[in-house]
């Protein structure tokens, strides 16, 4: 795969978490329990190649080289989440505590939503607007890619309400709308 | 828990030894929480990571600073599915403070990982 070559802010590349999958070596490999986004990004990709294994149409090979759009735009759009990003303020009990959730981290939590259903993966997967405020309304953007043969208007619902329910539990997010675009279909071979 | 530690001199500035180890004990048995991270993220603390390379000592989990008597804590958690994230995080500001009482502190925990 073409994998963007900028790098986690830890240092490490998608390149070298797929090398890691592939091959089980990675130069330190201790840091991989220490870091979350890597651990993130190893998830992400670890169901990416689950669903590359899922096709067995021309989409397989073209995603195999990376040259594909939609494998692009997910890789493009994982580097860019799985940063820690803006710090989400959470309400603490006492007033000298100060408790945040990274936004990287809800972000990850949304990709594996999307993910665990079948033949979907998650693409773009952003928080709108200030969420960094307490009770600003924000919006949620996610693009999937999902794989023919699926009600797509029934996989929005069914994601839209799951994710709905999960922001709600782990989050303190006032969350306005939920906005899925199925962005690539993938044909499956016959 | 332990028992609590002894209020540091207002002009202190290393908390006392083994705090560290028994606040992540602490954090470590608050339900939901799945996993500490260092307290200072790999990129922020570039210096620290080369010094941990070199001699093996990993980077701390748990922050400590000791500023005019008050003990900043500094903790970064993952937390497992399905125990809502923001009560864990309270829950381990809370055992923290608990941990550290009669001391003054001022607890920061950041959720840096959700689920599995």
């Amino acid at each position: 795969m073409n994998y963007p070559r900028d790098t986690l802010e830890c240092g490490h590349s998608l390149a070298e978490l797929s090398a890691y999958l592939d091959t089980g070596q990675i130069a330190d490999p201790a840091h991989l329990d220490s870091c979350p986004e890597c651990q993130a990004g190893l998830a992400s990709l670890r169901k990416l190649s689950a669903l590359g294994s899922e096709l067995l149409s021309s989409d397989v090979a073209d995603a195999g080289s990376g040259s594909d759009d939609w494998m692009q735009s997910i890789l493009d759009n994982l580097r860019l989440e799985l940063r820690p990003g803006r710090s989400i303020p959470l309400q603490s009990v006492h007033p000298d505590d100060t408790l945040w959730e990274t936004e990287g981290s809800i972000s990850a939590l949304i990709r594996s939503v999307v993910d665990a259903h079948p033949g979907t993966a998650a693409g773009k997967c952003r928080l709108h607007g200030d969420v960094t405020t307490p009770g600003t309304l924000i919006t949620v953007e996610v693009e999937i890619a999902v794989v023919y043969g699926h009600s797509m208007e029934e996989r929005a619902d069914q994601l839209r309400e799951e994710l709905a329910r999960t922001l709600a539990t782990h989050t303190e997010l006032a969350i306005e709308a939920i906005n899925i675009t199925v962005t690539d279909v993938l044909e499956e071979q016959p | 828990m332990t028992e609590p530690l002894e209020a540091a001199e207002p002009s202190a500035s290393t908390p006392p030894t083994g705090v560290a180890e028994e606040l992540l004990d602490v954090v470590q048995s608050v339900p939901g929480v799945s996993a500490v991270y260092p307290a200072q993220p790999l990129w922020q603390s570039i210096a620290g990571a080369a010094l941990s390379a070199v001699t093996g000592e990993p980077l701390p989990l748990i922050g400590l600073t000791d500023t005019a008597g008050t003990l900043a804590v500094k903790a970064r958690i993952g937390v497992s599915t399905p125990r809502p994230a923001p009560a864990v995080a309270r829950e381990v500001a809370d055992a923290i403070r608990r941990h550290l009482l009669p001391r003054a502190a001022a607890v920061e925990v950041s959720v840096v990982k959700v689920g599995s």
